[in-house]
């Protein structure tokens, strides 16, 4: 009923125009009063589009043939004037409601377009100042299911492999799965997204299976039923799917930076917890150490083997704080320690590693060979200073009585290439990867943690550390990174 | 050489060994729990060398350091288990003579003990001219002599070599090193001072690797050897 009433009114217009026309005709001679047809034609096109406009050109024809052209009061026409007239009177008004039709059409285009980006940028601006994004989603599919012929619209996030409802209502066990297939895959089930807009792909178009859009971090799952949505409501699923896909990635990188903060937490508690253990068994063995030495003095008027055994005590007492202290720094280089990285000469490196290890290293020989030219490198000191004494240190042992230990430098590449070796037993060559693994070691005695913080100091400095066999013994080779610019100041 | 050493340690046990040990070496030695009681102590019993622990229950190290620096002249040997390199420079900043990382022997401690008290005796004694081996520094006449050799030294690593000679045997900070150097608002940049004396090392002859003069203190800074 209601889509006749257009037709109605065309005709209904139709005959009022006749009537003026004929009302006007009998007083005055007025030429070309047919174009108060067009007004008509044109003004049923703009309101209701092209097929009242033809219904009301076609309609203005007959009434002006039948009342005005003569012979008046049939549908005949005289003469070649008149059917010109005619024809000219329903070709204008065929454009005429044509051209108004196609601009009411754009212009109800264009209205609907801005109602669906007014109502998304609504949506958009809540869902996005939602602080909880599952809420922010659950608007989204509520807006979903308001669309016509869409009847399901469900978010779905991925966490470790599994699909996890977050919007849109309970997911079957089996929607599940299907979700983490398609998410897995990088393909879409019964959808696609073309041009922003919901593509809808059925192999039945009958069967009202639900459609799975797999996003960046999570998956859309769609189901359409009496029939599609229209071009808009495609459009809006479209971007409605959009928007999920980037809230979705919002609470994925939220979790990340949880989950980040939580491990980070944790290494600090670790470092904490280690550190204040370390104090506790660090304290004990300084009262040991302090106690054993003062006893060894001239003074205390011990036997020479009572002081032998007290120094005996004390070599143990040392070696056991050493062992907490190497526990302690590869904790805290595995925790990710900081590194204080400034521009270097390699020689002061290797002075100060010297130096400190003097009182054991005095009966070897050792010689150095760093080049007085050699760029400086960029290195933590203190960290790089524990590599050099590790590895002195572990020359040190295995070098033969009297033996020699060599120390030396050379540049290239941007990177400084060093090595320690001495002239002691060829390391077994199954071992030579090993000997740099926590806790390994050739010794009865050794902690196996002295070249293992060696490898993560040079790794964490981005260099590169590896043991081999030359033909007077082992040689360790380590690189360090150079300073960008040489600074010569 | 003999003097008065005060041991600053809450642990009974540390306080009973270092009283022991320090005594077999002719100290004469007092021992208290807190920094309260240090500050109280130094001024009744005026002590040459203080032994301050940093890690002391309720007023700790650093702020027992900062009350007792202005009233006494004793030379502070600050002790601690496992300082990081921040906490020597802040008490080195703060005016301790030297640190000392527990656990220690007893002969390193006396070593740094008579350090410290030597350093005293030659400053107030005022002698114009530090040796150290084969190296002279006169003071009055500006001059550097190494191996009777004498060397030519720019003004800065002068300034920086007669610092060090000033605090021979003391570890001098990075930091205190570009404030006296090169001024009070001196920008700090560690490579100035790690430059300059690789330029001094240089010109005395030392080797880097194997310095006889100016050690390195690594993450701290620089000791000219007593």
């Amino acid at each position: 009923m209601r889509r006749a009433a257009p037709y109605v009114v065309a005709l209904a217009g139709a005959v009022a125009v006749t009537a003026a026309i004929g009302l006007v005709s009998t007083r005055f001679q007025v030429p070309g009063l047919s174009a108060l047809y067009l007004l008509l034609v044109l003004w049923l096109g703009a309101t209701w589009g092209r097929g009242p406009a033809v219904a009301g050109s076609v309609a203005a024809f007959l009434l002006y043939d039948y009342f005005f052209v003569p012979p008046v009061g049939t549908f005949t026409v005289r003469g070649p004037s008149e059917l010109l007239e005619l024809i000219v009177l329903l070709a204008v008004a065929l454009v005429t409601g044509q051209l108004a039709g196609s601009l009411r059409r754009t212009q109800s285009e264009a209205e609907a377009l801005a109602a669906d980006e007014r109502a998304m940028y609504e949506l958009a601006t809540a869902a996005l100042r939602s602080p909880e994004v599952t809420v922010a989603l659950g608007l989204l599919a509520k807006r979903a299911v308001r669309l016509e012929g869409v009847s399901r619209f469900a978010l779905m996030a991925m966490d470790s492999g599994h699909a996890v409802a977050l919007a849109g209502g309970e997911l079957t066990a089996d929607e599940l799965r299907q979700a983490a297939w398609a998410f897995d895959n990088g393909r879409s089930v019964g959808a696609a997204i073309s041009n922003g807009s919901v593509r809808i792909m059925r192999t039945r178009p009958e069967a009202a299976e639900p459609a799975y859009l797999p996003l960046a971090s999570g998956v859309a799952l769609i189901k359409v039923e009496h029939g599609h949505p229209d071009d808009s409501g495609l459009r809006m699923l479209g971007a409605l799917v959009g928007l999920a896909g980037l809230l979705l990635d919002r609470r994925r990188a939220v979790l990340e930076a949880e989950r980040a903060r939580g491990f980070e937490a944790s290494d600090r508690l670790k470092a904490a917890i280690l550190s204040s253990l370390s104090h506790e068994l660090k304290s004990p063995i300084a009262s040991l150490r302090a106690g054993l030495t003062a006893l060894t003095a001239p003074q205390a008027g011990l036997q020479p083997d009572q002081r032998e055994l007290l120094l005996d005590l004390d070599g143990q007492a040392n070696r056991l704080d050493r062992l907490v202290g190497d526990m302690l720094d590869l904790s805290r280089l595995e925790a990710g320690v900081e590194l204080d990285r400034e521009p270097h000469r390699f020689a002061d490196l290797v002075g100060s590693a010297l130096h400190q290890l003097r009182p054991d290293l005095k009966s070897r020989e050792v010689t150095v060979d760093v080049a007085d030219d050699l760029p400086p490198v960029e290195v933590d000191e203190l960290q790089v200073g524990r590599v050099l004494a590790n590895l002195l240190e572990n020359a040190n042992e295995w070098a033969p009585a009297g033996g020699k230990i060599a120390v030396g430098a050379g540049a290239g590449d941007g990177m400084l290439t060093a090595w320690v070796e001495n002239d002691g037993p060829a390391i077994a060559p199954t071992d030579l990867e090993r000997v740099f693994d926590t806790f390994w070691t050739r010794r009865a005695r050794g902690s196996g943690l002295g070249l293992a913080i060696c490898k993560r100091v040079v790794e964490a400095h981005g260099g590169t550390i590896r043991a081999e066999n030359r033909r007077r013994g082992p040689r360790f080779t380590f690189t360090l990174p150079l300073a960008r610019v040489p600074a010569t100041r | 050489m003999s003097g008065r050493v005060l041991v600053v340690d809450d642990e009974v046990e540390m306080q009973r060994a270092l009283k022991t040990g320090l005594r077999y070496h002719d100290f004469d030695v007092h021992a208290v729990g807190t920094g309260e009681e240090a500050v109280r102590e130094t001024a009744a019993w005026r002590p040459d060398v203080i032994l301050l622990d940093l890690g002391l229950p309720g007023m700790d190290g650093f702020a027992t350091l900062r009350a007792l620096r202005p009233t006494t002249r004793a030379g502070v040997i600050v002790v601690s288990v496992m300082p990081g390199e921040k906490d020597k420079v802040r008490a080195l900043d703060a005016g301790a003579d030297d640190y000392v990382v527990k656990p220690f022997g007893t002969d390193e401690l006396v070593a740094r003990i008579k350090a410290v008290l030597r350093r005293q005796a030659d400053v107030s004694a005022g002698e114009p001219v530090v040796r150290t081996g084969d190296l002279e520094i006169d003071l009055a006449r500006r001059s550097v002599t190494a191996g009777g050799r004498a060397v030519k030294l720019t003004p800065t690593e002068y300034e920086l070599l007669r610092y060090l000679a000033l605090h021979a045997g003391k570890p001098v900070t990075h930091t205190t090193l570009l404030r006296q150097v090169w001024g009070e608002y001196a920008v700090g940049d560690k490579y100035n001072t790690r430059y300059v004396v690789a330029q001094i090392r240089k010109k005395l002859g030392d080797d880097p690797t194997n310095p006889r003069y100016i050690v390195n203190e690594p993450g701290v800074g620089y000791r000219l050897q007593a």
